[in-house]
């Protein structure tokens, strides 16, 4: 079965948001709300699924593929400088 | 074992932080995260529009364990640094492969928040504390008040590591008494 990375699952997603939606202005009560549905919905990639594939670029340089670090468990975390 | 950030959007935007409209803006935000809170591994930088974000999830701050096939072994909606530890000692115990017990923790820890959550605050300040005050009042009056007794609560908001289970125990039963009385006290 072919795996479909993260931009091709990105354009199948019905619960994308629009860029300047994405990108908000200011932190209001509906991003808290949203919050609490993703989690109460379990939003994002379940326990025994392959996470999908990606490669950004990073700091210092260079870029880095995430299926490169098969081979040893890795912890994958996402945060922002706010 | 392997550890990697990803940089995504702004949570609580203000004048110093302001949505990002430039990549080269976000990688820079990105190098002054990784300098300001000394990560010693890889820090990725998402697209603007948060593409891999959108696809994990879109929360603000999880953290994946997947284990040596790529498979997604833990999901800690919220990160919590023990509860990553433990996660990963369980699959350290399984030969690094395989679903850790339990899966997914939905658990909105905000007990790091509380001493820590001021630091990501006060980067947008005036605005974002209005802003987060206005959305759920308490939220960013609590983590300007626990950064102040930083020193006295860290040994117990900021473990990396779980606390002992007598602990546990005696905390939670420490709280439900504390509510019992509170309650009793209102009657």
């Amino acid at each position: 079965m072919r795996t479909l990375d993260a931009h091709q699952q990105f354009a199948t997603l019905t619960t994308k948001e629009k860029p300047e939606d994405y990108n908000f202005e200011h932190f209001r009560t509906k991003h808290f709300v949203q919050d609490l549905q993703r989690t109460i919905t379990s939003q994002g990639i379940q326990p025994g699924e392959l996470a999908p594939d990606f490669e950004l670029p990073q700091v210092g340089g260079g870029s880095l593929r995430l299926s490169d670090l098969r081979g040893k468990p890795t912890v994958l975390h996402f945060g922002s400088l706010s | 074992m392997h550890f990697v950030d990803v940089m995504i959007r702004q949570a609580h935007p203000g004048p110093g932080v302001r949505p990002y409209r430039t990549f080269d803006r976000k990688m820079t935000d990105a190098e002054t995260w990784q300098r300001e809170e000394a990560i010693p591994y890889p820090v990725l930088v998402d697209d603007l529009e948060g593409a891999v974000h959108q696809v994990y999830g879109t929360l603000a701050d999880p953290t994946y364990l997947l284990d040596s096939d790529g498979r997604v072994a833990y999901y800690n909606m919220w990160t919590h640094a023990p509860t990553v530890h433990e996660a990963i000692e369980v699959l350290l115990e399984q030969g690094g492969r395989g679903v850790v017990p339990g899966g997914i923790d939905h658990v909105m820890h905000l007990l790091a928040t509380i001493t820590d959550g001021w630091k990501g605050l006060r980067r947008g300040l005036p605005q974002s504390l209005i802003d987060i005050e206005t959305a759920v009042p308490g939220f960013g009056i609590g983590p300007w008040l626990g950064y102040k007794f930083r020193p006295l609560l860290a040994p117990l908001t900021l473990r990396a590591t779980p606390l002992p289970k007598p602990v546990r125990l005696g905390l939670a039963a420490g709280a439900v008494l504390a509510t019992l009385l509170y309650v009793r006290r209102q009657e």
